[in-house]
């Protein structure tokens, strides 16, 4: 096949960001499709080039015909909606309910996440894994904030072991969600804002461990209202097909979830940290969308 | 020529399930037997078709199957579904009642005043 029709098939295949089985059944489908049109317009009389023109032009923008199809195949069932909101409802329910203090209901939620997540990335990475996945790297970060617990003399540990483990991690993780498709990185990410504004409020300087856990149980059942509010963020995002819609509903989440935070800490939260959280929330929902593009250009 | 596309995208759906119903097709002859059957009025183009097509099958109403022709090449036929063929009758039904409304408002004034009069 000439090489503008298949750079036309690669602009579909860069922009439609669906599973990769649906992926290359949409591509192959579309090369049948040309494959039809060319025979047809060759035997009219028309000379290859001709051809690939008039093929082009009947095909119309690559951009658009694959939102299109993009749109038919985004929408997740409720299963999935209902399946995708689950680790935020438990995150919330751990404190909704004060299960939070409890090792039992952590380990259990802690191995159920772990699960899920690796569960979910072996079977193609489908859209509700990756609340899960995000969660599941709660660990790596909880580890991380341990670290600074530390006794003097031991920041060691945490350059030469932890942070480089941490970052791989991290790193490699994301990558391979935005090459699936950068907005299920920020579904992943979804709840790091609030984890921080939450973080930044209830946590008092210079205190001991054990006044920061009596300030957690006392906004316990605001934290876990923020996080059901986050799981009903990602049932509606799951449902929805639009991609605008998708991005316009994490970005109006994050910005409800810290005003909560602002709200229910009643003046803990000034309002330069919340404005600071608030671009911290942009960075992190909008960022992968221009690593995307970085990675794209450089293969 | 808008108004005649907004009409056919209102009817997508419903001439798909009706073509696909009389014999499982692929994209490419749909285009054609849409554009020979209706004697040129419907031209879908693809970037119409596909996302269409996919809509359906999303919704459970069409099922598309990879087939070999004759000579070998390979193309996705879609069929219809039982789902499909409940909403094909639903709308049968609906584009029938319309079709009557709507003839008897279109008709001539002389038409009608003969009607009144029977």
């Amino acid at each position: 096949m000439v090489t503008a029709l298949n750079h036309y098939l690669d602009s579909i295949r860069e922009n439609l960001r669906l599973d990769r089985s649906v992926e290359s059944e949409v591509i192959h489908e579309l090369e049948t499709h040309i494959e039809d049109e060319l025979q047809e317009l060759k035997e009219a009389g028309l000379s290859e080039e001709e051809a690939t023109n008039t093929c082009l032009t009947l095909l119309g923008s690559a951009k658009l015909l694959a939102r299109q199809i993009y749109e038919a195949h985004s929408q997740g069932s409720w299963t999935q909606a209902l399946l995708a909101a689950m680790p935020h409802v438990l995150f919330g329910l751990l404190f909704a309910v004060r299960w939070w203090r409890g090792v039992g209901w952590l380990l259990g939620a802690l191995v159920l996440v772990l699960g899920m997540a690796v569960y979910g990335w072996w079977r193609g990475k489908p859209a509700w894994l990756f609340p899960w996945l995000g969660y599941s790297l709660l660990p790596v970060a909880a580890a991380g904030l341990l670290l600074l617990y530390l006794p003097k003399g031991w920041s060691w540990v945490a350059i030469v072991i932890y942070l480089p483990l941490a970052l791989w991690l991290l790193y490699s993780i994301t990558v391979k969600t935005i090459r699936r498709d950068w907005l299920y990185t920020s579904l992943m990410l979804l709840p790091v804002p609030t984890i921080i504004g939450w973080f930044v409020a209830v946590e008092p300087i210079n205190r001991l461990p054990e006044h920061w856990l009596q300030r957690i149980e006392h906004f316990a059942p605001w934290i876990g209202l923020t996080f059901l509010a986050l799981g009903l963020t990602v049932a509606t995002f799951i449902r929805l097909r639009k991609r605008w819609l998708r991005v316009s509903v994490l970005v109006v989440s994050g910005l409800l979830t810290l005003t909560m935070v602002a709200y229910y800490t009643e003046g803990r939260l000034s309002l330069p940290a919340l404005l600071v959280l608030v671009v911290v929330m942009l960075l992190l929902l909008l960022s992968p969308a221009l690593v995307e593009r970085t990675l794209r250009h450089t293969g | 020529m808008a108004q005649r596309r907004e009409l056919i995208k209102g009817s997508i759906d419903s001439l798909l399930l009706c073509l696909i119903e009389q014999q499982p097709m692929y994209g490419y002859l749909i285009i054609k037997e849409l554009e020979r059957r209706s004697q040129g009025y419907f031209r879908f183009k693809e970037g119409t078709l596909y996302p269409a097509l996919h809509r359906l099958e999303e919704a459970g109403l069409i099922r598309g199957e990879w087939q070999a022709l004759p000579n070998g090449r390979q193309r996705r036929y879609y069929h219809i579904t039982g789902k499909g063929l409940r909403r094909l009758v639903a709308e049968r039904s609906q584009w029938q009642d319309f079709l009557v409304a709507m003839n008897l408002i279109i008709q001539p004034a002389s038409d009608y005043g003969e009607v009144k009069k029977w």
